[in-house]
């Protein structure tokens, strides 16, 4: 489970992030939805504990991030914004640098892979060095090594970006399967139909804070609209302009 | 901790051993700087001393001085006619000293009157500086047989003549001479330790920020401390094997090639590389670490590569520096960085005994400013510019 309560982030003068509460329960996929710029990466940096947040808590199964950031990271899976492999080493051995670095053994980061390899459809590419992987093929690594831990939480960052269709489908798939697995899943999009085919909750997010909360129905009767989208539009300030 | 400063040491050699650029220095290190520069060096100090051993001279005019060319037959030196144009080719190079005599060289001599001759030759070139001094010498001779036969004849004793006998003594050994020329292993070896860590260090650093994968390494249960350690022992593991190579490629072709050629001037056998070794392993620390600290600030690994060579720029500097500042050896040399190494390295190539203060001091600096460098390191990547950074 993770918590978000008031979190701020100041870069000099500018605010990125103000005010952002919210709770991603366990079992459930969260969707952080807003524009490009609105403060959804720099709020999962600040969750991950990449950064430091200038206001405000975050707890992760409990655990204050600012106080004990290492057990936090133990408890957590993130795929970042940025997410570069190693290009001379093979999908396997990327997958396995991190399970090395969160202290698991030989075996266990096997049994773990060929788990992954299921979950992402990676078998043929485990062995092959990443260097050339096309985007797809890369964020299915990239998701692989930050999960190899099986860790509770899971926080996605615009996971979809790029890919195609069949890829996303996919990863649809895997999202699904790691709720039911009972994972906290957190991830961010600015596409609509993304949050609205997978999240059992909705956090809206707008220049910097939290605009809505709450199911794709109560986000939808909170704007007045029927169509998600127009509430998604309503709702992040987009079109304020239009009658 | 420790077993993940392993872990990302392991991960960092088996990444460098995979990328080109390390095979490709490890190669160029070891086949083409040491045995190439040695066999240079070693073909330039041989014709150095085929010069001075055959006694020749050239001489411009010897009809006129039949007393001088009898003296130097006398002397067993082969006497060769110098061309008419002697004056242009001891500027361009090509002739290292010729002996000019005048048309009224005999006359004079006979005469007792005071005689010239010329020695006519070009001192800005070091490889001629023999063939002059050996005509100087043979000159002087003459003149003290011709100054001793007179006075003898007039039946004064010839000592009356030198009050101040000067005898030479030449304390450096043969070897020690070698070493003068051969100023130039011990950069060498320092610049195998500088450059030889450089690709582990930027790739590892700013590599990881121009790839994307910094951030998600850093969001691993891992302090910062580990992956810098880890990080800098693999940089300082390719410095150090880089090092290695290059000095053995020096040790092989002494063996094979200058052995043979200069048996006196050069002796870098296995007992000196171990010594070599035990100097650079610690500089390479030092060195590995300090390319580590500059390549964090870099965004690319090209920006990085640039700062870098700022830093070889400045340790190629410091022999150069001794070289022409012509200060004396002191204590405070060994505190130091890389002058401190490259004084023990010289005392070893010069047969000097090292002594413990000069062999531990700038080992132990140098591993204490690595170990600060690489905590600055570790920090630097807590900083959030650093690690998320791109303009």
């Amino acid at each position: 489970m993770i918590a978000a309560e008031g979190l701020g982030k100041r870069f000099g003068d500018v605010e990125a992030v103000r005010q952002v509460s919210f709770v991603a329960g366990d079992g459930r996929v969260t969707g952080l939805l807003g524009p490009n710029g609105a403060g959804k990466t720099t709020t999962l940096r600040m969750i991950s504990t990449l950064l430091v947040p200038s206001a405000g808590t975050v707890r992760v199964d409990g655990i204050d991030a600012a106080r004990e950031p290492l057990a936090v990271r133990a408890r957590i899976g993130a795929l970042s914004d940025a997410r570069g492999l190693y290009a001379r080493l093979t999908a396997r051995e990327n997958i396995a640098y991190y399970g090395e670095l969160r202290g698991m053994a030989r075996q266990g980061i096997e049994e773990s892979t060929a788990r992954l390899a299921g979950l992402l459809e990676l078998g043929p590419l485990l062995d092959r060095r990443t260097d050339g992987f096309s985007q797809g093929e890369r964020m299915k690594v990239a998701i692989a090594r930050a999960l190899v831990h099986d860790p509770p939480n899971v926080i996605l960052d615009e996971p979809t970006n790029g890919l195609d269709v069949m890829t996303t489908r996919s990863l649809r798939e895997a999202v699904r399967r790691l709720r039911e697995a009972g994972k906290c899943v957190l991830f961010s999009s600015h596409v609509m139909q993304e949050v609205a085919a997978l999240c059992d909750e909705i956090v809206i997010v707008s220049r910097g804070t939290v605009t809505a909360t709450g199911t794709p129905e109560a986000i939808r009767a909170a704007a007045g609209c029927e169509d998600l989208e127009d509430a998604f539009v309503r709702l992040t300030g987009a079109a304020t302009h239009e009658p | 901790m420790i077993a993940r400063v392993l872990t990302v040491f392991l991960k960092e050699v088996r990444d460098a051993l995979r990328d080109r650029r390390t095979a490709l220095m490890v190669l160029a290190a070891s086949v083409i700087a040491g045995p190439l520069i040695l066999v240079l060096m070693a073909q330039f100090v041989s014709g150095l001393e085929e010069r001075a051993l055959t006694r020749k001279v050239r001489m411009a005019g010897a009809e006129h001085a039949p007393a001088l060319v009898n003296f130097l037959q006398r002397a067993d030196v082969e006497i060769e006619k110098a061309p008419p144009d002697y004056a242009e080719r001891v500027k361009a190079g090509r002739l290292d000293a010729v002996i000019v005599v005048p048309g009224d060289f005999h006359e004079r001599w006979l005469a007792h009157e005071e005689t010239r001759v010329e020695l006519v030759y070009d001192d800005s070139r070091t490889e001629s500086s023999p063939a002059i001094r050996q005509s100087e010498r043979l000159l002087d001779a003459f003149n003290r047989e011709t100054a001793f036969l007179r006075l003898l004849a007039r039946g004064v004793s010839p000592s009356l003549n030198k009050t101040v006998k000067v005898e030479r003594v030449n304390t450096a050994t043969p070897r020690q001479r070698g070493a003068a020329i051969l100023m130039i292993i011990p950069m060498f070896a320092i610049m195998a330790a500088v450059l030889g860590g450089m690709t582990v260090a930027i790739d590892a650093t700013a590599g990881e920020r121009e790839r994307g994968s910094l951030e998600p390494l850093l969001a691993n249960p891992v302090s910062t401390l580990a992956f810098a350690l880890g990080k800098w022992l693999a940089a300082w593991a390719s410095a150090a094997l880089v090092a290695a190579v290059t000095l053995a490629g020096f040790v092989l072709a002494a063996e094979l090639y200058a052995e043979r050629k200069l048996p006196s001037l050069l002796q870098f056998g296995v007992p000196e590389y171990a010594r070599y070794l035990a100097v650079l392993v610690p500089l390479a620390a030092l060195t590995a670490a300090l390319e580590m600290l500059i390549s964090t600030y870099g965004r690319s690994y090209r920006e990085a590569q640039t700062y870098v060579s700022y830093l070889s720029t400045v340790v190629a500097f410091v022999p150069l520096v001794v070289m022409f500042s012509g200060g004396k050896e002191g204590a405070w040399q060994a505190w130091v960085p890389v002058l401190g190494q490259l004084v023990a390295l010289q005392r070893i190539l010069r047969g000097d005994g090292l002594s413990a203060f000069d062999a531990l001091v700038p080992a132990a600096l140098a591993l204490a400013l690595a170990l600060a460098a690489v905590a600055a390191v570790a920090r630097l990547l807590r900083d959030e510019r650093i690690v998320f950074g791109r303009s």
